[in-house]
């Protein structure tokens, strides 16, 4: 049976030059062929997560310590894969997969 | 599964294709129309505020789909981008009292007919307002290049062989003065710029020749700022502003040289002379395209620099060979060109046309006449030439001087090839 995998998708922040336009269609093209082959695969493709945030905790809230984190969670994913292995080969041929970025592979915990 | 609908409404469709060039063509337009809607001295920021703007629909329109109309699905991001970045700033500045309202942005959701139909006004406003007298026109033609056809710093360096920090270093003159603009005239009605319109072409012209001429061995990036090229002066050509007989002259020479593009090296990219060239690669359809262009510039009693290397290059796409070639009409549309535009270039062109036409000694008398200035008696182009005339003349010594002259000079190995072919092949 298949599991459900959560993916964090989590980076650092960085001054790494912008990609130009036909970088962005370049990256744009190697995606979708990406999306394609694992159309299987993936449940929710999930979402850019905003910058910033808040953190509650008993004592209330605080814009947390965002800044200082290392690595940012930007993003997120559901991928359903037999096992781990096959998770991991989903994430490694992401094409947004880049120099200085991880994904973290979590399972969710069936019912 | 529910999705939550992207920012660009809920009309997102499925199919993820897009045109070849669609995100650098996308953002010169972006770039084009958001200049308009809130200055020309805002234009770093715009171009930022379109730059994150993509980066968005990289990650929404691969996760939800393309929407119905992207370029206002950007525009609509961009300038909510624009409009973010300015109330950061307002906290700090108050800079911002007259030029934008920022309490209306829904009210710039245009609708995508109206989006496209602004454009290409908005394009060439951009255009003609970068084409000031106070900007030298190698600026001009970096600051088209990065906000009109979405090239980045590094990519222009490489299309013109130059360093970032020179392409920045124009770029930045350019906007520099463009900032300096009082702000009331800063999107002045695109009428009141129309005396822009030689320097518009000038710089049309100048993107062509940079892809046209360029010795960078991919033929990809060489037809890339040629159909740059074309395709704003078809905007130009197209508009109350820009149809002139000038400007289709203009567009009908791009075509014709750009028909013969791809037949001008060989298959591991060495360089082709005229007369080796394969005449069925030619594109007729350019051909063709550049015919009509060319016929419509007939109209009106102008003739134009344009107009004679048109001319000349059609000469070239409708002879069905190098000997059958019209020699005697290119000699005298080379001499209509030294008319209009005087330089011993032209002059030099024509000797050779005359040498095809009437023998190298006529063609060499011709060169005789004229006293190359240093540039050209110094350029490999000036030995090729006279060696070229005085080897088929029959002076021998006098062609090897020239020959070895020529290939010490030549600028590339492609270049070097190409005379060791023609210079040293039997009288």
């Amino acid at each position: 049976m298949s599991k459900k995998y959560l993916f964090l998708m989590r980076s650092q922040p960085s001054n790494r030059q912008q990609p130009s336009p036909a970088q962005m269609q370049d990256m744009y093209a190697a995606f979708n062929a990406w999306k394609e082959k694992f159309k299987e695969d993936i449940l929710d493709m999930g979402g850019k997560l905003m910058p910033g945030g808040k953190l509650v905790t008993t004592s209330g809230a605080t814009d947390g310590p965002f800044v200082e984190a290392k690595e940012i969670v930007g993003g997120y994913m559901f991928v359903s894969a037999d096992s781990v292995e096959r998770a991991i080969e989903v994430a490694r041929e992401m094409p947004m997969l880049m120099p200085g970025s991880v994904i973290e592979i979590r399972e969710v915990a069936g019912p | 599964m529910t999705r939550t609908t992207s920012e660009g409404g809920s009309s997102a469709v499925a199919a993820p294709t897009l045109d070849e060039h669609f995100f650098r063509r996308e953002y010169g337009r972006v770039v084009a129309v958001l200049t308009r809607t809130v200055g020309v001295r805002h234009v770093d920021v715009v171009e930022d505020a379109v730059q994150t703007a993509m980066l968005a629909a990289l990650t929404s329109w691969t996760a939800q789909g393309v929407p119905v109309d992207p370029g206002a699905w950007l525009y609509r991001v961009a300038y909510n981008n624009f409009v973010d970045d300015q109330r950061r700033k307002s906290g700090r500045q108050r800079i911002l009292a007259t030029a934008i309202d920022l309490a209306t942005p829904a009210s710039h959701d245009l609708p995508g007919s109206r989006f496209s139909s602004e454009v290409a006004d908005d394009t060439l406003r951009m255009l003609f307002i970068c084409c000031d007298d106070a900007i030298p026109p190698e600026s001009q033609l970096v600051f088209a290049l990065k906000t009109l056809c979405g090239f980045s710093v590094s990519e222009i360096a490489l299309r013109l062989f130059t360093s970032d920090a020179n392409v920045y270093k124009r770029f930045a003159r350019a906007r520099d003065r463009l900032r300096e603009i009082d702000p009331e005239l800063e999107t002045p009605p695109l009428d009141t710029l129309r005396s822009r319109l030689p320097a518009v072409q000038a710089v049309l012209y100048q993107l062509f020749n940079e892809g046209y001429l360029s010795s960078h061995a991919e033929e990809a990036i060489r037809r890339e700022l040629c159909d740059e090229a074309v395709r704003l002066a078809t905007l130009l050509a197209e508009h109350p502003i820009g149809a002139v007989p000038e400007t289709f002259a203009l567009l009908a020479l791009m075509y014709l040289h750009g028909a013969r593009l791809g037949a001008r090296r060989d298959a591991t990219g060495g360089l082709l002379l005229l007369e080796e060239q394969d005449r069925g690669l030619w594109d007729r359809d350019r051909i063709r395209v550049g015919a009509a262009w060319l016929e419509r510039s007939a109209t009106g009693d102008v003739f134009s620099r344009f107009h004679a290397e048109a001319g000349i290059a059609a000469e070239h796409c409708f002879a069905p060979s190098f000997k059958e070639t019209r020699w005697p009409e290119i000699a005298s549309l080379y001499a209509m060109l030294e008319h209009i535009d005087p330089s011993p270039l032209h002059t030099m062109n024509r000797a050779v046309a005359i040498a095809e036409s009437q023998g190298p000694a006529a063609g060499l008398a011709v060169l005789q006449a004229l006293a190359p200035p240093a540039w050209l008696a110094g350029s490999y182009l000036w030995d090729a030439v006279m060696g070229d005339l005085h080897r088929r003349a029959g002076h021998a010594a006098i062609a090897q001087r020239h020959a070895e002259r020529a290939l010490a000079s030549a600028p590339t190995e492609a270049v070097r090839d190409l005379l060791r072919r023609r210079l040293t092949s039997a009288a």
